[in-house]
């Protein structure tokens, strides 16, 4: 006899991820994801300056502030076919880079690291063992025996107390859990430094950006720092000099603790590099412009169709012709009208609320698709993409992440495991060094452009008397961000986003094909299905982002997931 | 020196969730604050609230809040009224944050000792970027509540001779009109 599982955090407001899950035998055997809040924001766009958009746009949602800026402004650049000066390019590439690596490690440690790591067996650890083990992964030279002890006296005074606070709600001593109390202690212990670090990467986009959470420099043909070396307002050597001591310590904390707890917590558990993989087409655009034009990057892009990585297609630019042509939405079962797939541009946005039914219509999100088929993206997508393409860098930290997982583990993970849960924990880990990399290159690259003396930061926009469209894309850390906008007499006609988590998260299309979390979810085991931890993992692997709108406080709500079974 | 942090938190394009960014924009532009308070226009955070937080003596946060009271009405809010509610499980980072955030912080050992949630009961929280009539009508009292409680934290903020531009970009002309008709600056502080 099947169950029926929902997970549904309903208090609030806003809308959220709602996933139902039906389970045979201690296994899910079909799956549904869904979201639970029409936005429409896009509507607000129509008849604004195109110049104005960013501003809007970045208010999309509260931590993806950055990108849809940054979509915007390209959006509207591709439609006027106006070029970026480096230096702008170079700015932007910067506070891309920044914004992710802040993302990437929140990601890891504040949303998903608890789904692996149990916090009640901490207080067994012995911290002098643990600093050992510590000692024998990496070189960081915060696992002393006195920080780990610290860091157990946290949870220690936590467990004394009887108020758990922030762990309340995690499914402790779950029999799906299974690091050591050393193991757990360390990761607990880098889960409390990743908040400094993280920290460190959002002042990088305060410095570039001017503000965070909503950075004030862009603006569309380039960016508005003041590139001046004299002067204490402007982009001067100081300020450069300080990014560049910030991102030091950044990339030491993602290449020594996160890469390696990645690989240490995912060694522990080598059955989930079988398990979720789900759909197995991947899409990526390509990011980090290395000229004013556009016309060459330093991550690459492409699709990879059902898993076949040796027969992948590469797109030359962010704006490439087949990506331009392949994206369609189609609305089967989300709640709008409509019937055919519709291009983005020419997409609509035309509420039909029916209510949840899993047979027609049950999500707010439509269902995107490329050339027909549902995608997946994100930093998989993008690591499977530059692995086939043979891209050095991306293949320096994926082999590093293979030789990592087999010292620790003992098994060998072959690119055909990375379609998996903990695929996409490494995927996002060798992304995050790679950025980091990057990181460095990119101010070195602005650095010395100024010191040859080019101060320009802005090309001034042009608005042709016809009506033009335009796409901006960014591989944003869930994955490909795609803006698309018509312009008429200097005004917005049409403006449509679609987003990483509208393809991930998105719902069958009429031909029934599911999106990638509900494909992933498929055959999960569940050892109790009335704690479905091992939905969460996956769930929580793609780094989901929903509607990101709404933020009511609601002081009668129990703020808690609804986990009902049927 | 006291490290204060005044927050409007919202998303400004819902209708009257933008409060809490109306009123911050507000209180940037008519007084001029001790070094050590910031206001902020906080956007809709989630666990980046947990920085924000971190390190402060006192922190005021002004949000909509589903109270199920009349529209515009004002509620107040201490720490241990927000921290009484469990924290969520999240599916993504954008579920509320304002309690985990406190959580998180408490556990970090960073968090503010005195919160002052001042809520703000909506109208409308519907796609759009003007605040209702109820909801403007609030203006006038979330702002005293924010000086109500500086004073009583000890800082005195000073009101602008002339005030400086407010940075409410997003709102339709016509709207900022008629919250002009509700609002008033309180030259003295407080009335």
């Amino acid at each position: 006899m099947s169950k029926r599982i929902t997970i549904d955090p309903i208090t609030r407001i806003e809308g959220h991820l709602r996933i139902d899950v039906e389970v045979d035998d201690h296994a899910v055997n079909n799956a549904w994801a869904s979201c639970t809040m029409w936005r429409g924001i896009e509507n607000i766009l129509r008849g604004r300056d195109p110049r104005d958009a960013w501003l809007f746009t970045q208010r999309f949602c509260g931590v993806c502030t950055t990108v849809h800026a940054m979509a915007s402004v390209r959006a509207v650049e591709d439609a006027l076919k106006l070029e970026v000066p480096l230096n702008a390019q170079y700015i932007r590439n910067l506070i891309l880079i920044a914004h992710a690596l802040h993302d990437h490690i929140v990601h890891f440690y504040q949303l998903s690291a608890l789904d692996w790591v149990d916090i009640l067996q901490i207080p067994k650890a012995d911290p002098a063992a643990t600093s050992k083990l510590a000692e024998s992964l990496s070189p960081w030279p915060r696992n002393s025996r006195n920080e780990l002890k610290a860091a157990q006296d946290r949870v220690n005074a936590v467990a004394a107390s009887g108020q758990l606070g922030i762990f309340m709600n995690g499914y402790w001593g779950h029999p799906a859990m299974r690091l050591s109390p050393d193991l757990n202690l360390l990761a607990f212990s880098h889960y409390i430094q990743a908040l400094e670090y993280q920290r460190k990467a959002l002042q990088v986009v305060g410095i570039l950006g001017s503000k965070t959470p909503h950075i004030q420099n862009l603006t569309v043909g380039g960016v508005a720092n003041a590139i001046d070396l004299d002067s204490a307002s402007g982009l001067n050597m100081e300020k450069l000099e300080l990014i560049r001591v910030l991102l030091g310590e950044v990339i030491e904390f993602i290449n020594q603790v996160y890469f390696v707890d990645v690989c240490a917590v995912a060694a522990m558990y080598p059955e989930w590099f079988k398990i979720g993989s789900g759909v197995k087409n991947y899409l990526a655009v390509p990011d980090l412009p290395l000229d004013s034009a556009g016309s060459s990057y330093d991550l690459p892009g492409g699709i990879i169709i059902n898993g076949n990585i040796a027969g992948a297609r590469f797109f030359k630019t962010a704006s490439d012709k087949d990506f331009r042509a392949g994206v369609s939405e189609d609305v089967a079962h989300a709640y709008y009208h409509g019937g055919k797939p519709l291009h983005p541009w020419a997409g609509e946005t035309d509420p039909q609320f029916t209510g949840w039914n899993g047979d027609q219509k049950y999500s707010w999100v439509k269902a995107p698709r490329f050339n027909g088929e549902p995608m997946q993206v994100g930093p998989l997508a993008q690591v499977l993409v530059g692995y086939a393409q043979g891209h050095p860098l991306t293949v320096k930290y994926a082999n590093l992440a293979i030789s990592n997982l087999q010292a620790v583990g003992g098994f060998r993970v072959t690119p055909d495991m990375l379609h998996s849960t903990l695929g996409r924990h490494a995927a996002r880990a060798i992304r995050a060094s790679m950025l980091a990399e990057l990181a460095q290159k990119h101010l070195q690259l602005l650095t010395d452009n100024i010191a040859k003396g080019d101060y320009e930061v802005h090309n001034q926009p042009v608005f042709p008397g016809h009506e033009v469209e335009g796409v901006g894309t960014h591989e944003a850390p869930r994955g490909t961000l795609s803006h698309w906008i018509v312009i008429k007499d200097e005004k917005i006609k049409n403006y449509q986003a679609v987003v990483p988590s509208t393809w991930n998260a998105s719902p069958r299309d009429a031909a029934g094909a599911q999106g990638p979390y509900e494909a992933s979810l498929l055959h999960t085991p569940l050892a109790r299905p009335e704690e479905p931890l091992e939905v969460l993992r996956t769930v929580h692997s793609f780094d989901p982002c929903m509607a990101c709108a709404c933020h009511a406080f609601d002081p009668e709500g129990r703020e808690i997931a609804k986990v009902k079974v049927l | 020196m006291k490290k204060i942090l005044i927050g409007g938190i919202g998303n400004i394009l819902l209708g009257d969730d933008g409060v809490g960014p109306y009123v911050a924009r507000l209180l940037e532009a008519d007084y001029n604050f001790d070094d050590g308070v910031v206001v902020a226009d906080l956007g809709t955070p989630a666990l980046d609230l947990i920085d924000q937080l971190s390190g402060k003596d006192a922190v005021i946060l002004i949000d909509s809040v589903k109270a199920d009271a009349t529209p515009g009405t004002v509620l107040l809010y201490r720490k241990a009224d927000i921290m009484r509610h469990c924290p969520a499980v999240r599916m993504d980072p954008h579920s509320p944050a304002l309690v985990d955030a406190l959580l998180s912080a408490d556990l970090f050992g960073v968090a503010p000792p005195e919160v002052l949630l001042i809520g703000i009961q909506p109208h409308s929280l519907d796609v759009g970027c003007n605040l209702s009539q109820p909801v403007q009508a609030a203006l006038d009292q979330a702002v005293t509540e924010v000086l109500r409680e500086l004073k009583r934290l000890g800082v005195q903020p000073q009101c602008r001779q002339v005030p400086a531009e407010r940075a409410i970009w997003w709102t339709e002309q016509a709207s900022h009109q008629s919250e002009q008709a509700s609002y008033r600056r309180m030259p003295l502080g407080l009335p």
